[in-house]
């Protein structure tokens, strides 16, 4: 799930100093969405403190519909909405975040080395990209899921191994780029070593670009995730939204008209997927005004890449 | 080698990287695979049998070598749940699918056309922007959500069938009509292909809104205008024209995310496609038939996407020579 | 509003529209004369796998066998066990012969229907007892010998008299020699398994239907066989629709499409109730969940799980009607017993459910010196000697499978919560469908060395020979799902089993039972209800007699 078609195009090198403060602040939609996405980081992190009630303890025998006592009413168990909606919060947003992190972890270390050193090693590692990219990913995630079993470390690596393609192409892209620029040329010709021209140089200036990525692919793999659990691939042992879905489904929330059980899980994937969208989006076109245009895809707006076509910038 | 050619090989190789991942992720399985095998009073002779069937007891370069030959020929091995070909069991689902996919689609399409025409020719107003986010928005929801919402709230309002693909009573005393056959099945789909359509249909919006304000702010329009063509024709010859193309792209490239739609959304609405055969082949950890329906799917998407590179490699002069990255 | 936009979105809403309006209206109610109006509907959740009844061991398949097949003996209302091909039956003092009366009748093809054709289904079924034919060869069980002094005579001979005969026969279909005997080929008789009848439709048949079309995930079609000996059925055909989903079918019927569904989801029981044109039926079942232990001795960890005392204590702590309310929506009742209320005087009166008492289930816990920890979870000493263990807390995994018809996932979590009240930890592990839950249960390799605890269901048959016998040493690795084994009780079931005596065999019957609750390879937890909708358009359904009887086919008709 990619965010940007931007594979390809150069950034233009920002300073180094108020990068940081740029990325966050520059962009009316990155500042909202952060925000947003903060708020929901605080709830998760704040979960078992805020949960009105146990996330285990019965209520009731069945639905009950929203009362000031439950302001989400109770599910089909007879347990809190409200309460397992917030610790969903906390299983959705940890898995995002780390299946995100593995991704960007995965698919940086890639862009990097490809970018980097060019060449064959740079076309194996792009050929191998490319076919990641076009598989389609939920099925493998599927696949990948049922195999591996149930539990929430495997779906944060399933989630973050097959979601690192399209950070590589852009990375490697923005990598290419700024190691033509004349100063890295120049400090390469007076004899710095690959490791500090790397670090000092190319990272600065790469990261955050792979920042703004991240936050997309957080919302692809709250997406994902959602998907894993209501195919029944989650975790059974922890809350999930997913797994919300999948219960109110199980549990004949349709049949019993118990829209409280049904609708409270989906609106706060939504709102996180938009959050961490809309923040990432504002991210990458406050690093690249030129591609305000044209890169909706919460999922993948897959660039085709162009087979030995793009290595110029 | 030409554009073309070498996408053809770049798709072949894609398919063959999928087919070994396919291999791999069985035979690397925690705990034996053929302890995954379904064995109920299982003796080792039975058991014996079983590897051997499963072409498991064999070195493992000599069972890819065997898997890859298998795959040439079509066979996509038995499956663990029902003994029969992997192909048997998929073919009836994806026959399915296909009238629901291309449904869906088309919904999809539609709603991106209206949407991303309306947010262009008002562009920069409430409308514009209502659009927009209420594009973005379907987007961001959680496709089994959509229809579950939908199952909730549309299929009882509209009197529409709200599961299955067939009504039980169909041609139970005789063949029914092809009529009556059409419509039943065209009922039967009209839900899940909606859930499609409305989880899908942000991307076509933007692309449609981007391709249209393109064109329209290009200098050919203002020259038509200051002929004193009509909003209507400008909008209908050229500007409409000019995005059909990227809208078409879109379908090809989409594919792989409107597959994993249609998986939730035949859970949802237990239509017995494809999709549901996963499900299904999920639950029973039927691993053959999950991974022929993988490397079916991946095919699928692998061809869509091979369709859409080479219209634009017939179609864009730059991309004839090599030269410019495709978006 | 631009001209363009508004023509052009309002040609496509009116298309989409007029379709819509179409199609809906068009999709009920669809098909021709007053004769569809006599097919009944009915939508379940158990499908048919398979018309080769050497093969199929789902529930559905015996109904589909029942209604193609003649069978000797069969179940009629209040669970009594009934002529169906025989007319009448005579057994000899020493239990040893049983004699059967067998009504005249045809083949849906046309040829004579004769006792030749059971001797044949019995011979075969024997040659192959123990390769193709062992799952249906359990039917036969102590029969030495069959034969057919005229065509409307079987004769029977048992080896040792054995108790359950009758109810065993009950299972066996008799199938068409004239179209089977052919398959008798390959080595083992493996041609039997390998032919598939429903690429033959429509089905020779000898019973009230034949089957005219076969979809196992989809609709399967009953129509009637007109040579059939017994009670034709009143309905002009019967469709049986396969759903994955239940609320899929409970939307169906709402709509009107059904007429009969077999197993309603007991938590929509209630909002059901009060629907128009659905009649709700809920009455005793013969579904009996239970909250398993690996009782194996090969056991490696957790091995203080094998202690019965420990187990009383873990009885205290199950919270049944909780789980009878929650899980079931009310429809199920705490029960202790391997049988079902169905088995009637079988059903040894004396067992009854533990109260659910935390304090009682912590008095037992702590007395067997097993003290809380700090965070709560009890540990439990290591032991040396034989089978040694070192200090471990009391964290175990449940294997839950996904193949019932109630929310395991959510009963679990009630067990959870309860079993926390007692300083116990339990985890779930999803199970995945029947097939896969038995491995996990058996692991590895059937040996029972790993699993820890489980819960799943019975259906009890209604004789109790089955289900005393799951819990045997010959069962091991079949249809033994705790591994439990001792010598004493496999004695005890022998014994039962050969004893004709009713009120002799009752007895027997009755301390196995008592010996199981007391050991406790399993937990019961509850019975529950039978619960049936049906369109108030149709009258005379029998829903006890699922899988049991001929009638439940037959005698549904149009109110």
């Amino acid at each position: 799930m990619v965010a940007s078609p931007s594979g390809e195009r150069a950034v233009s090198a920002p300073t180094r100093r108020g990068t940081a403060r740029r990325l966050i602040t520059g962009n009316r939609q990155t500042v909202a969405g952060l925000c947003a996405l903060g708020v929901f980081a605080m709830i998760a992190l704040l979960a078992r403190v805020i949960a009105p009630t146990p996330v285990n303890t019965q209520f009731a025998n069945g639905f009950s519909a929203p009362s000031a006592v439950h302001p989400l009413g109770l599910d089909g168990g007879g347990f809190d909405v409200l309460s397992r909606l917030v610790h969903g919060a906390q299983t959705s947003l940890l898995v995002g975040s780390i299946a995100a992190l593995v991704g960007m972890l995965i698919g940086g270390t890639v862009g990097f080395v490809a970018g980097y050193f060019g060449g064959r090693t740079d076309g194996v590692l792009m050929r191998i990209t490319d076919y990641f990219l076009v598989i389609p990913d939920i099925p493998l995630m599927i696949v990948a899921a049922a195999v591996f079993g149930q539990s929430l470390t495997n779906i944060m690596i399933v989630i973050g191994l097959v979601y690192w393609a399209s950070t590589a192409r852009l990375i490697r892209a923005q990598v290419m780029s700024v190691r033509q620029r004349t100063f890295v040329t120049r400090v390469e010709a007076m004899g710095a070593s690959p490791l500090f021209v790397l670090t000092r140089h190319v990272v600065p200036q790469v990261t955050p670009l792979l920042v703004a990525n991240t936050v997309l692919m957080v919302a692809n793999a709250i997406f994902a995730e959602t998907y894993i659990s209501f195919l029944g691939l989650g975790d059974p042992s922890v809350v999930s939204w997913g797994r919300m879905i999948q219960d109110a489904l199980d549990q004949g929330a349709v049949v019993a008209g118990a829209w409280w059980v049904v609708l409270p899980p989906g609106l706060a994937v939504t709102l996180v997927v938009l959050a961490a969208t809309i923040a990432g989006q504002g991210m990458e076109d406050t690093l690249n005004p030129r591609l305000k245009v044209g890169h909706l895809a919460v999922r993948r707006f897959r660039v085709r890449p162009l087979h030995g076509a793009l290595d110029r910038p | 080698m030409t554009p073309a050619l070498s996408r053809i090989w770049f798709a072949l190789v894609t398919v063959f990287v999928a087919a070994t991942i396919n291999f791999f992720l069985f035979r690397v399985m925690p705990g034996n695979a053929v302890s995954a095998l379904r064995c109920r009073a299982c003796t080792p002779q039975l058991r014996e049998a079983l590897l051997n069937r499963y072409g498991l007891d064999t070195p493992l370069p000599e069972q890819f070598v065997r898997y890859l030959g298998q795959l040439a020929r079509g066979d996509l091995g038995i499956s663990i749940a029902s003994g029969r070909p992997v192909w048997q069991e998929i073919t009836g689902p994806l026959l399915n699918t296909l009238p629901m996919l291309i449904a869906g689609t088309l919904i999809a399409l539609v709603l991106g056309v209206i949407s991303g025409v309306v947010s262009s020719w008002r562009r920069g107003t409430a409308l514009d922007s209502a659009s927009q986010w209420t594009s973005l928005a379907f987007y961001a929801m959680p496709t089994q959500w959509i229809g579950l919402l939908v199952l909730f709230y549309v299929a009882a309002a509209i009197g529409l069938p709200a599961a299955g693909i067939q009504s039980a009573s169909l041609g139970v005393l005789g063949a029914p009509s092809m009529w009556d056959l059409l419509v039943d099945r065209t009922a039967h789909l009209i839900l899940p292909a909606l859930t499609l359509g409305l989880g899908s249909y942000g991307q076509y919006a933007i692309i449609m809104r981007s391709a249209m304000l393109d064109t329209l702010g290009e200098d050919y329009i203002l020259t038509a205008r200051a002929k004193g063509l009509r909003d209507r024709d400008i909008l209908r010859y050229h500007a409409f024209g000019n995005a059909m193309l990227p809208m078409v792209t879109m379908v090809a490239l989409s594919a792989g995310s409107i597959v994993a739609g249609a998986i939730v959304v035949e859970d949802v609405f237990s239509y017995p496609g494809i999709g549901f055969a996963a499900v299904d082949a999920i639950g029973k950890r039927d691993y053959p038939v999950l991974q022929g329906i993988f490397l079916l799917l991946t095919v699928a998407v692998v061809m869509a996407n091979l369709i859409a590179d080479l219209i634009y490699v017939r179609i864009d002069p730059r991309i004839r020579s090599g030269r410019v990255a495709v978006g | 509003m631009s001209a363009a936009v508004g023509i052009l979105g309002r040609r496509i809403v009116a298309v989409l529209a007029v379709l819509t309006l179409a199609l809906a209206g068009c999709s009920k109610g669809s098909g021709g004369g007053g004769d569809t109006d006599n097919v009944l509907t009915i939508g379940t959740t158990f499908y048919i796998s398979t018309l080769n009844p050497f093969v199929g061991i789902e529930t559905q398949d015996s109904t589909a066998y029942s209604m193609l097949y003649p069978q000797l003996v069969q179940y009629g209302p209040g669970l009594k066990i009934e002529g169906d091909w025989a007319e009448s039956w005579d057994e000899a003092p020493d239990g040893r012969t049983i004699t059967f009366k067998l009504r005249e009748g045809k083949w849906s093809d046309g040829t004579p229907l004769t006792a030749e054709d059971a001797v044949w289904t019995i011979e075969t079924i024997r040659k192959y007892a123990d390769g193709t034919t062992a799952s249906t060869a359990k039917v036969l069980a102590g029969v030495a010998s069959a034969e057919a002094p005229d065509p409307r005579t079987l004769v029977i001979r048992y080896d040792q008299p054995m108790g359950p005969a009758l109810a065993n026969l009950e299972q066996m279909y008799v199938l068409p020699k004239h179209v089977w005997a052919s398959h008798d080929t390959g080595e083992g008789g493996s041609g039997l398994t390998d032919f598939k009848p429903e690429q033959q439709l429509p089905v020779v048949s000898g019973g009230p239907f034949t089957i005219t079309k076969y979809e196992d995930k989809g609709t399967t079609v009953f129509t009637p066989n007109p040579s059939f000996y017994g009670p034709k059925p009143h309905a002009s055909a019967v469709a049986l629709t396969y759903y994955t989903n239940p609320t899929a079918m409970i939307a169906d019927l709402k709509a009107g499409r059904l007429g009969f569904v077999e197993t309603v989801p007991f938590k929509d029981a209630a909002q059901l109730k009060s629907l128009p044109g659905v009649t709700i039926d809920s009455q005793p079942g013969n579904e009996v969940t239970n909250f398993g232990f690996n009782s194996s001795d090969a056991k490696k960890q957790n091995r203080e799980l094998l202690d019965p005392k420990l187990r009383e204590a873990f009885e205290y702590a199950l919270p049944r009607e909780q789980i009878a309310s929650t899980v079931f929506g009310g429809e199920a009742k705490p029960w202790a017993d391997i049988l079902s209320g169905w088995s009637g005087d079988w059903v040894n009166p004396q067992v009854q459910p533990l109260p659910n008492d935390v304090v009682k289930a912590n008095q037992i816990l702590d007395a067997l010196g097993y003290p809380r920890g700090p965070d709560g979870v009890r540990q439990v000493p290591a032991t040396t000697g034989d089978h040694a263990q070192p200090a471990h807390p009391m964290r175990y995994t449940v294997i839950v499978p996904n193949d019932t018809d109630y929310d395991g996932h959510l009963q679990f979590t009630l067990l959870e919560s309860a079993f926390e009240k007692v300083g116990v930890q339990l985890t779930e592990q999803a199970g995945g469908d029947g097939t896969q839950a038995y491995q996990l249960i058996t692991a590895p390799d059937g040996k029972y060395e790993d699993a820890d605890m489980f819960t799943w269901y019975w259906h009890p048959y209604i004789d109790p020979d089955f289900n005393l016998g799951v819990v045997t040493t010959s069962e091991l690795n079949n249809n033994s799902d705790t591994g439990w084994s001792n010598p004493a009780y496999d004695a005890l079931y022998e014994k039962q089993r050969t004893t004709v005596d009713l009120a002799a065999r009752r007895n027997l019957v009755w301390q196995a039972q008592a010996e199981i609750a007391s050991a406790r390879p399993y937990i019961q937890i509850v019975e529950a209800n039978l619960v049936t909708a049906s369109s108030t358009g149709w009258t005379g359904f029998e829903p006890t007699l699922f899988t049991l009887g001929k009638a439940y086919y037959t005698s549904p008709r149009r109110a």
